[in-house]
């Protein structure tokens, strides 16, 4: 048992911690954080924090030193999510290229794909989206329908997806298509193209979220083009590919459980702010019980993803218990928030301008739905930990 | 960082896996039931012989100087199979308080014979109708001619018949309601008055044990006089996280008793495991566990150490774990569905348990508040 940081390690952090404090966007140390809410504007900022990073050499840390990476090991990733939430940095526009995309090609790319794409993707330059969903596949992706059919020297791509994250903000997509059918084996007939978002033919409409917010979209595919240099691995062979590319999300769990540190205390915070009847809340008992349930929660959840880790690193490759981690974090949140606002009494519901505490809780308590159910609802989880772990028979219907 | 127990330690938890299965499991506290303690008391002495029982003792009290990280295995293992007795209350309640607190006297006195698995020590703490606080203990020890009276009734003493000796908290100063309580261990003599108390975990035994003008010597009292509470609590974060352990070895065994009988028996002409509603059931149990014992883990890390959520991780490792335990019992007796309400199963044994264990030494919301007080909110 050893949860001290090498001497390497806490050097990489006074670095990335120095190198943060210099070149984080103006003001943004100082709490002025507002990001514009022109989509435009927004995307100009994010793309240029992106650029920064990409300029200090920290826009892809885990990717090889080759590909402009730093090779970092496992705990140099999780130091690097514990001073990113630290300091509240700007979200990362381009997530899906930098930890998806890129680390996918660099596996399993040709030379050429790897030339065209991975610098600017790194630099902000191409931002990804991912077109997975479907209206008609969501957890079950074997029943997509979009159809990529080869014409001559190119393929047409015909067909819709949903809850496309950036697709909004996106030049490039990391797109799914059905190539052939193969009625015995549902996940064969798959191929991975990418897809220039900007062509004719492709049509993004936001959708908006319960919360206000449109961070995903659907998008219309209408004889768009591909070539054979835009598919990723082989022809059919798209079900590999995508194992490839889960293999490589190998820590966002982690900065998502770091968040969730964060909000916890600053739910601590809340209550110590908070009035009712002339008195902080957190002297109430009722609230003091609460919190301590919380703290055991949300530090069980931390120290269980440290264990799951350690094992990861002894093996060399994830276990399945790493599905419990997706589960809790994306629970707990959903539990936190909604705390959060109900602790705020009536005026609770008050959002935006007219909350009475910092308006982020009622947007964090809006967006925690969205999160149980986006990257596996909590049900694919569960059936995930059943079988996978406990060796229980698979669902029904598989 | 390396968050994992170590081989040895694994090791160590297959030996006494493999020892406690011979003893045919929870059949040692199906026999308490049935008041026969001689399978517990091999078990002890078995337990003895492998050096659990010296652990933490310094070696040259004929123990082995390691840490509380290294009774986990032992404690998880007596979980699964819900050992009773009192290893616990001795190794981890008595031990760091007499290493702490006591004269040298009073370690050569004590300390080997734990080792060597000769003395088990009981806790008296509760009185009749009173709750675990200060404000609760009225058992008065007064000084009188050089020596020391004492008065009063304990109540929920758990396997009093069995104990060598009682860490029995009294009162020693009326004035001051926390800073007048001290701690005495006393032999168990003829002369103390024990009551055998029923109690729906049967496996458990707990006693009321009277004092009428009980003589102590001053050579008994550990610690300062008067600051048995603040004393108490050092103690009790050694317990408390040793107490994780067992639940967590309780729990284990219930996900594990769940999760295969959710694979053999079938129901619609499935393994009854194939349906969400109990798959998912199972799997919140499996959640549970896991949180409850990386909490409990970390927990028996940390007091041996000084970092700052010393405290707050203890007392969380403790609640998590008291209230998982009784909700993932519960469960496991709703997945067995009518064989898990028999007598037959041992289902049962540990929804007893578990209840025990909720309120033992301390509610939840009396360590709840341990927690945030520790935190300083």
């Amino acid at each position: 048992m050893d949860f001290s940081f090498t001497k390497k390690e806490e050097k990489f952090r006074t670095e990335l911690r120095t190198w943060l404090e210099a070149n984080l966007p103006e003001g943004w140390l100082e709490g002025k954080r507002d990001l514009p809410e022109d989509l435009d504007e927004y995307s100009r900022v994010l793309r240029a924090w992106q650029h920064t990073l990409y300029e200090g050499g920290w826009a892809a840390i885990a990717w090889p030193k080759e590909y402009g990476g730093r090779g970092a090991s496992l705990m140099e990733e999780i130091i690097y999510h514990q001073e990113m939430v630290r300091v509240k940095a700007p979200p990362l526009i381009n997530y899906i290229g930098i930890h998806m995309v890129g680390p996918t090609l660099i596996d399993i790319g040709t030379d050429e794909q790897k030339e065209r794409y991975l610098k600017k993707i790194l630099t902000g330059e191409e931002i990804w989206c991912q077109g997975y969903s479907e209206p008609g596949a969501g957890s079950d992706l074997t029943g997509l329908k979009t159809r990529a059919v080869k014409d001559g020297d190119h393929w047409l791509i015909n067909g819709q997806k949903v809850w496309t994250s950036f697709g909004h903000v996106a030049d490039k997509c990391f797109l799914l298509t059905r190539t052939s059918t193969h009625p015995e084996k549902k996940h064969r007939g798959i191929t991975v193209f990418m897809m220039d978002m900007h062509q004719p033919g492709v049509e993004t409409l936001p959708i908006v979220q319960m919360d206000g917010h449109s961070e995903f979209n659907e998008v219309y595919m209408t004889d768009a083009v591909a070539t054979d240099a835009d598919i990723v691995g082989q022809v059919d062979s798209g079900w590999h590919v995508l194992i490839a590319l889960m293999l490589h999300e190998r820590t966002g769990i982690g900065a998502e459980l770091f968040t969730l540190e964060k909000q916890f205390n600053d739910t601590v915070e809340l209550a110590q702010q908070y009035k009712v009847n002339g008195k902080p809340l957190i002297e109430n008992p009722a609230i003091r019980q609460k919190l301590a349930s919380f703290y055991a929660r949300v530090r069980g959840s931390l120290l269980n993803y440290y264990k799951n880790l350690t094992t990861t690193i002894k093996n060399g490759q994830p276990g399945a218990e790493t599905s419990i981690d997706k589960l809790v974090v994306t629970e707990l949140n959903q539990a936190l928030s909604a705390f959060a606002v109900e602790i705020q009494g009536h005026q609770g519901v008050l959002v935006d301008k007219d909350a009475v505490a910092d308006p982020k809780w009622q947007h964090l308590f809006l967006a925690s739905f969205g999160q149980t159910i986006g990257g596996g609802t909590s049900e694919v989880q569960r059936n995930t930990i059943g079988e996978r772990v406990l060796g229980l028979p698979k669902d029904m219907g598989r | 960082m390396d968050f994992s127990l170590t081989e040895e330690q694994e090791m160590f938890r297959g030996h006494i896996r493999k020892m406690l299965d011979k003893f045919g499991g929870t059949q040692i506290a199906r026999e308490m039931i049935d008041d026969n303690p001689q399978s517990l008391k091999k078990v002890y002495t078995t337990l003895a012989e492998l050096g659990c029982s010296g652990i933490n003792i310094p070696e040259e009290y004929g123990g082995m100087d390691l840490e509380a990280l290294d009774l986990v295995p032992t404690f998880e293992e007596m979980g699964r199979s819900l050992v009773p007795g009192l290893f616990m209350e001795t190794s981890a309640l008595a031990v760091p308080t007499l290493k702490k607190y006591a004269t040298e006297e009073q370690k050569q006195h004590n300390l080997p014979a734990i080792a060597s698995g000769e003395k088990w020590i009981s806790f008296a703490a509760l009185e009749p109708f009173n709750d675990f606080s200060p404000a609760g203990i009225h058992c008065t020890l007064v000084q009188q001619d050089g020596q020391y009276v004492l008065n009063g009734t304990k109540t929920l003493v758990p396997e009093a018949e069995l104990a060598d000796a009682f860490l029995v908290l009294v009162r020693t100063n009326e004035e001051d309601q926390e800073d007048g309580l001290s701690l005495v261990l006393i032999d168990q003599t003829e002369d103390m008055k024990i009551e055998k108390q029923s109690s729906f975990d049967e496996s458990k035994h707990v006693s009321k044990v009277e004092f009428q003008n009980f003589i102590i010597e001053e050579n008994q009292i550990i610690g300062e006089l008067d600051k048995g509470w603040t004393q108490l609590q050092e103690g009790l974060l050694y317990f408390n996280a040793a107490l994780s352990s067992y639940i967590v070895g309780a729990m284990e065994q219930v996900v594990q008793m769940a999760n295969e009988y959710a694979k053999i028996r079938e129901q619609f002409g499935q393994a009854i495991g194939r349906f969400q509603a109990i798959k998912h059931s199972i799997v919140n149990m499996k959640v549970n566990l896991e949180i409850a014992r990386s909490l409990s883990h970390y927990a028996n890390w940390v007091v041996d150490t000084d970092e700052s959520d010393r405290e707050a991780t203890v007392y969380s490792a403790r609640t998590y774990a008291t209230e998982k335990f009784i909700e993932v019992s519960a469960h496991n007796i709703q997945i067995h569905g009518g064989i898990g309400f028999t007598e037959e199963i041992d289902c049962h044994l540990y929804v007893k348990r578990a209840r025990y264990y909720d309120q033992y030494v301390g509610s939840t919301p009396f360590y709840q508040e341990k927690v945030v007080a520790s935190l300083g909110w």
